[in-house]
Parts: structure tokens; sequence; C-alpha cells
């Protein structure tokens, strides 16, 4: 290949790149819910009331809920337990992640305890942290969250820190690299997509730290809603937070994919 | 035969797991001051492993290596070397690529500039100082880490089998390339290859290794003149009788 059919080669491809499908993926995307609620709206006054209701009355709950105020003053306290758990959790899961992941000693050190603690199943947990946290403030919940979500980070981060290549590696010694320019320049940006995917995992479960801890511990929040309403049968009021809370996953998911394209631009090859 | 020496191997010895076994046992070779030296043998006789050593990247167990009077301990910043696997950091730009060795030798931001676009230049990237590696072709990758290696404007060049991993036709471009570019400034360059045709075309001089434990079979001289293309090369009246004699050697057939 000469330089110049390389060059028109690499050109070709950033233009397919660009202009890749999105409209169309976003059609099927969106033409899929469409589809799934006209079902859902179809079939559901042939079930119990009690059991399902419609999107529409779903919709009508909303904003309901939005002009009594409940549904904002509950996303705020979920919110605020979300991000401190997922933030308390990725500085704590990535300091770990790096240390285990680079001494051996470290990795020695913490290993049984982290997998004995990951081995748990975390709602198991959840009244022992209301009783360390005496069941006041934000605390308890933050904690939940943060329990819920450092594993995973602590796991990938660990992972994408031995995972370095090892060509990179002497590359690096070839060019006589410092220790600290070796962090900087080859194991963490290697282990950056590891921390981000693990993040993503982590916003998952801490979904679900965040609602059980709402559940057992605060009696406060979105997870709070769905309990309430539950218990006086509001089906269509009910669906509002479980509906939230799927929102938030996707917003911040979506945020750790953004961040993604700004951190490691080198990935969008394999979107 | 009165240039200096300017990378002395003595009776290395190389041993892997935990001794058990040996790559190569009392090597002798020495590279002059500003010859390229193709090293020639079968996959897996020990030639990387040798570069290696060379580099410091690589301990041995016998014997010494010296650059220019200096016993070889680690690492040196007059030393550059060139990978089969390119080596390129995926997360670095070309430009921030080629820099990489003059940033960590702590060179100033204008002269590192200045020596980033002249090799940039000197590679046939000009245009490309943006890209990240994902976007570029093996052959192009392999240009990014040669002018990697040239930036630092090292004394020795060691090249473990820099073209090996790509097709046969951007090689040969690559291989015009290296020709072009040690023409311009000689410099002592050791290259390891397992083609015969390659360690002609590059090499003033071809060591022959044998299998394992490897030692120099033969030191067979080029005597093609420069400048040279692989295509000259090839065309050259000394070329199959070169051919014949180093293939020999390798396959370890008596001489016709």
């Amino acid at each position: 290949m000469t330089i110049r059919e390389a060059q028109a080669h690499a050109v070709a491809a950033v233009r397919r790149r660009n202009l890749s499908p999105r409209m169309s993926d976003w059609a099927v995307r969106l033409g899929s819910i469409a589809v799934v609620l006209l079902v859902w709206e179809f079939l559901a006054p042939g079930w119990n009331p009690l059991i399902i209701r419609p999107p529409s009355a779903i919709a009508v709950a909303f904003v309901d809920l939005l002009q009594t105020g409940e549904l904002q003053t509950a996303l705020a306290t979920s919110l605020r337990a979300f991000i401190g758990g997922l933030a308390i959790a990725v500085v704590i899961g990535v300091f770990l992640g790096v240390v285990t992941g680079r001494w051996r000693t470290a990795f020695n050190a913490f290993d049984p305890l982290v997998s004995a603690l990951y081995s748990v199943p975390s709602v198991a947990l959840i009244p022992l942290i209301g009783f360390i946290f005496k069941f006041q403030g934000d605390a308890p919940r933050v904690a939940a969250v943060a329990l819920f979500c450092v594993f995973p980070v602590l796991i990938n981060t660990q992972q994408g820190v031995r995972n370095v290549d090892r060509g990179l590696l002497e590359v690096a010694r070839a060019f006589n690299t410092s220790e600290r320019r070796l962090w900087t320049d080859v194991i963490l940006p290697s282990a950056t997509p590891f921390v981000l995917a693990g993040i993503r995992l982590a916003i998952g479960r801490g979904l679900i730290g965040m609602i059980v801890a709402e559940f057992f511990i605060g009696l406060v929040g979105l997870g709070y809603l769905i309990i309430e309403y539950g218990n006086v049968f509001r089906i269509d009021r009910m669906f509002v937070p479980v509906i939230v809370v799927a929102a938030m996953g996707i917003v911040f998911i979506g945020v750790i994919q953004w961040l993604e394209g700004r951190v490691a631009p080198w990935l969008r090859r394999e979107q | 035969m009165t240039a200096s020496v300017r990378i002395s191997v003595e009776h290395v010895t190389k041993r892997f797991g935990s001794g058990t076994l040996t790559v190569f046992e009392g090597l002798d070779l020495a590279v002059r001051d500003g010859e390229a030296l193709s090293i020639l043998g079968p996959s897996g006789c020990g030639k990387t492993t040798l570069l290696r050593c060379m580099h410091g990247l690589a301990g041995i167990d016998d014997g010494r290596i010296v650059i220019d009077g200096v016993e070889v301990r680690g690492p040196s910043r007059k030393v550059a070397m060139v990978f089969q696997h390119f080596g390129l950091m995926p997360w670095k730009r070309v430009r921030e690529n080629v820099a990489y060795g003059l940033e960590l030798a702590r060179v100033p931001r204008a002269t590192i500039d200045e020596r980033v676009e002249r090799y940039i230049n000197m590679v046939g990237l000009r245009g490309f100082e943006r890209a990240y590696p994902y976007a570029l072709s093996g052959g192009m990758q392999q240009r990014v880490g040669l002018a990697r290696a040239l930036a630092v404007e090292p004394d020795v060049l060691l090249m473990d089998e820099p073209f090996g991993s790509l097709d046969a036709l951007t090689r040969e471009v690559l291989q015009n390339e290296l020709l072009r570019i040690y023409q311009e400034r000689p410099r002592t360059m050791v290259f390891i290859t397992h083609s015969i045709e390659e360690a002609i075309a590059v090499g003033d001089r071809v060591v022959v290794l044998s299998s394992r434990p490897a030692r120099v079979r033969e030191i067979v001289a080029v005597d093609i003149e420069r400048p040279r293309t692989v295509a000259s090369v090839i065309a050259h009246s000394r070329f199959v009788d070169l051919r014949d004699r180093c293939s020999r050697l390798v396959l370890d057939r008596p001489a016709a």
C-alpha cells in the first residue's frame, strides 16, 4: 500500500464512522418502545386494575405527583444518596483497585476480605448499615449505595491495572521511563476503560442499593414512594418512581458513556 | 576493517527457566560503528532475546555487553528500539507517540516540537500528526514506531523484526524507507529478521545464528554498494550467491 492509498483508506474509514446509521438506530430504538407502550395501553383494560394500569394512567399519576411535589422531594433525597454513595465508591474502588492491582502484598492483604464481602449478598448487610449509622439522615443510605457500588469498580480497576499490555511496559522501559511517567503514560490510560466499565456496572447495582436502603432504612425517597403507593394499591402512582429509577439508570450510564468519549477518545473505534 | 567497534558482545550466556534452557552460550559479536548489521536465524533461536540483552531489557547470566566502552546494565538513552509489535500507545496521537522518548529524556519543548515534526516528515506521516494509532494501517503504525526511535537521535538503533508482521508489499515499501533513512544519516543499526532477502537488503553484514543454543554460524559480508533499494539489491549480480549462502547456513546444509 502506498502512502496515498493508505491516506485515502484512512479518510474513507473516518467518513464511514461519521455517516454511521445513527438516525435509523434511533428510529428502531424509539419504535420498539412505542410498540411496547401501545400494546400495553390496549391490553391493560382487560386486566385487573389493581395489578396493571395503562401507560396513560401512569402519565396522569406522574403529573399528579409532580403537582403535589412528592416526586421532586423523593427524587432529590434519592439522588443525594445515590450520587454521594457512587462518588465514595469510585474513590475507594479506584484507589484500592490500583493499589491491589499493582502490588502483590496489597492484593494478598485485601483479596480475602474483598472476596468474602463480595460473596455476601449486599442486601444482607443493609440492616447492619442501618444500625451502624443509627438510621439517621442520609448517611446510612449513602453507605448502602457505596457498598453496592464499590466492588465492580474495585475489581474492574484491579483487572485494568493488571491487564496492562506487557509489550507497552517493555516499550516504556526501553525508553527509560520513570515510575511516575509509567503510571501516567501506560498504566492509568490502559486501566481507564476498565474503570469506566466498572462504574457502569456500579450504577445498576447502586440503584438497587438505593431502593433497598429506602425500603429498610429511611422510608424516604423513591423507594418509599413505591412502598407507600403499593400498600394502598395505587399501581398507577407506584409505577411513577419505578420509571424514574429506570430513567436515572439511563441518564447516569449515558453520562459515563459521554465521559468515556471525552477521556478515552481512542475507544470510539469500538462503537 | 578499521572502523571502531560500537557494540561488543563478549562471551555472553543467557539461560531461561532457572538455567534449564540455554538460549546462547559464550556468544561473541562485534557491531562496528555506523554499520547496519543484520542478524538472521531460525525462529526461536534467541535473536530477539539477544537484542533485548543488548538494550539491557533482559539480564545476562555470564559475559558482558559493552556499548561505547560502557557495560550495559539497563536501557540507555543512546540506544533506541523499534518493536515487532509496534508498541504504540493507543491513547496517544501520532505526534505524542513520536514525542514519547524525547519527553522522557526531558528534552526542551521547542526541541521536541522541531524533532517530532522533522521525523514525522521523514517517515512520510505529515498530515497524520493528530491521528490515533487505530486509524492507521500496520505499515503506518510502524512508521510511527520508527519515527519515535529516530526522534531521540540515538547512536544505536535496535530493530526487532520491525516489518515482520506486515504484508509483503507494505514491508518492501518500509524496507526502502529504512534504506533511504539510513542513507541520509548512517547510524549503527542492529536489524533482527528471519527473512534472508531482508537481511541482505538492509545489512552491511549478515550474522547467521544457529538454532538454540545460538552461536554465530558465520558472518556474511554483503558486498552490494549503497545507495540501495530492495529492487536494486535483488537485481544485483551478487544477490543470488549471497542468498544461497545465507540460506544454506540457516537451513544447516553443508556448502555445495
